[in-house]
């Protein structure tokens, strides 16, 4: 029992980091580290599940999988606006990415 | 354990034998006491460290390169049930500890706090990555035939024929890959000597430098182990011990990457990863739909 | 006696991840910060490998090597002060950020607390049989979300070239 507790405890604190991050840093760069860092406490949540509730259920390794493939896309899609956003206006601070703002 | 001792022995003796070959590929002649006498003057240089550099970084940067490759080392199979760690993704660790080359290239580079040393190692990433695509999916086609990420169930898988005949595409993907993750001449643009003086490891020196100079050296042989275990069947061969044999391949592979790097001319770098990218990849695809179809048929 | 090794090696790699993760965002050297994270998916992989999830845990620490060296080349590329030499401060609403972080940490703490969660399982399969199950998992039952993981790398490429490419230089 105190296996599965550890392993989700660990996996808040990574958590709650992370949220502190995204919601605190001005950067967009470093705001996706934080959802990373987000991401990364969900998949140890989903690992020590299969682990140690239901080692016979595979999907939810193949739940892993799909995660890993989302963190990359996040990582393609945010680094493309960046570019973008870096083209445009010279810089990536989200303070000043307030354009569409009424 | 006389057979783990003897390998040792062999090991380290091919370390020197690449140490002699890098020699030559770059002078041209054979000098069989070079490397013990750098070997001896990088023990007593003064380490010079560079102004600002990053502590953590600089420290951290030769250690981890090494240590990556002995990973690498620990999971192939130098015989039958010779392996220290007989992993069931074998296959797949290789190419993660290879990634962590990269990481350790530009760490060392951003460390130096100068302008070569970083162009250097962002010029390592751009290469590793393309590189490590490549290794990846021709790993792919001989996992597949193997049906195992057992590095000894791949080389049980080659006996009847070796993969170097039966997946020929895959063979020269991955040994020029093999010859671009380890840097070698043709495409040593991370430490070109040419133009970036010494690229990521430029301001190294004494110890550091030593351990980069032996890592590649044990990169090297490493990647051949792992050429002659992945496509020239690994420890099968008549009437000799299997150690002895890949051995035999491996320097055979190893000789075969120092002729091929001193007389090609050196490749631009977006040339390299241009046809990497456009040519490179979709021939490693091609070469996984070619194993699939025969492996059905 | 395994059980207790496992439950040692958890809690140390689990302090080394926390403290990579808290790094990331404590240290003002962009590059650092972006090995930092680094440093602790890899410790997330091990944890992976701890748990005996050892195809996920490989793979974990393959990718996240590539991702986070580029992760590291955008934040040079992109902040105003990559070397860190200055002491910015690059935070905002930082104290609502604290408190809606241990909140929300706390709430969820709670709940992990009081449920019940059963029996732990002791049998898993071993690592050469994980691995062919979680093929025939992917390659039978849940062969259309594979698929759609494919589907969604497709747009993701589409939807990042698109948005990269420059607007201007199309005018022209």
């Amino acid at each position: 029992m105190e296996l599965l507790l550890t392993a989700l405890i660990i996996a808040i604190i990574l958590f709650g980091i992370g949220l502190y991050g995204a919601l605190s840093q001005t950067n967009l760069v470093m705001i996706m580290m934080g959802v990373e860092l987000m991401l990364g406490a969900a998949m140890i949540n989903l690992v020590a599940f299969w682990r140690y509730l239901h080692p016979e259920a595979f999907s939810i390794k193949m739940f892993v999988l799909v995660a890993m493939t989302v963190m990359a896309l996040e990582g393609a899609v945010g680094f493309a606006i960046a570019t973008q956003r870096f083209r445009s206006s010279g810089s990536v601070e989200m303070e000043e990415a307030a354009d569409l703002n009424g | 354990m006389i057979n783990a001792l003897l390998i040792t022995l062999l090991f380290i003796a091919g370390i020197y034998l690449m140490a002699v070959m890098e020699r030559w590929s770059l002078s041209g002649s054979l000098q069989w006491a070079g490397p013990a006498r750098s070997f001896l003057r990088l023990f007593v240089q003064e380490e010079i460290k560079p102004r600002k550099h990053d502590t953590v970084f600089f420290e951290t940067a030769p250690v981890l390169f090494i240590a990556v490759i002995l990973l690498v080392i620990a999971i192939l199979p130098f015989g039958k049930d010779l392996v220290l760690v007989d992993l069931a993704t074998g296959a797949l660790f290789i190419n993660a500890a290879l990634v962590y080359i990269m990481v350790s290239l530009m760490m060392a580079g951003w460390s130096l706090n100068g302008v070569y040393g970083m162009v250097g190692g962002w010029r390592s990433i751009a290469q590793l990555i393309a590189y490590s695509m490549t290794v990846v999916m021709a790993l792919t086609a001989t996992v597949m035939r193997a049906e195992s990420m057992f590095m000894g169930g791949i080389v049980e898988s080659q006996q009847t024929l070796w993969n170097i005949l039966y997946q020929p595409i895959g063979f020269i993907l991955f040994y020029l890959s093999a010859m671009a993750i380890a840097f070698l001449p043709p495409f040593d643009l991370p430490t070109a000597d040419g133009e970036l003086a010494g690229g990521a490891w430029a301001d190294f020196t004494g110890l550091r430098k030593l351990l980069f100079r032996l890592g590649r050296s044990v990169l090297v042989l490493t990647l051949s182990v792992a050429v002659t275990v992945l496509y020239l069947g690994g420890w099968m061969g008549p009437w000799l011990p299997g150690f002895v044999w890949i051995f035999l391949k491996t320097l055979l592979v190893a000789v075969s990457f120092f002729v091929l790097g001193r007389y090609l001319p050196r490749i631009r770098h977006d040339h390299l990863l241009e046809y990497h990218w456009k040519y490179g990849i979709p021939m490693a695809l091609l070469n996984i739909f070619i194993v699939g179809v025969l492996l059905i048929l | 006696m395994m059980i207790s090794v496992q439950l040692i090696l958890l809690i140390i790699l689990g302090l080394l991840s926390i403290w990579f993760g808290w790094r990331v965002f404590m240290t003002s050297s962009m590059v650092r910060s972006a090995l930092s994270l680094l440093a602790s998916m890899v410790a997330i992989g091990a944890l992976f490998l701890v748990m005996e999830a050892e195809f996920l845990g490989v793979l974990q620490i393959m990718m996240m090597g590539t991702e986070m060296s580029i992760m590291a080349i955008f934040m040079m590329m992109y902040m105003m002060d990559p070397g860190g030499l200055g002491e910015m401060d690059m935070t905002h609403q930082k104290n609502l950020s604290i408190a809606a972080a241990s909140i929300f940490s706390l709430i969820i703490a709670i709940v992990i607390l009081a449920v019940g969660w059963g029996p732990l399982a002791t049998e898993i399969p071993g690592p050469h049989e994980q691995n062919r199950l979680l093929g025939m998992e992917i390659l039978k039952r849940s062969m259309m979300i594979f698929e759609t993981a494919g589907i969604t790398i497709l747009t993701g490429m589409i939807a990042a070239i698109t948005v990269a490419l420059s607007i201007k230089n199309n005018r022209n």
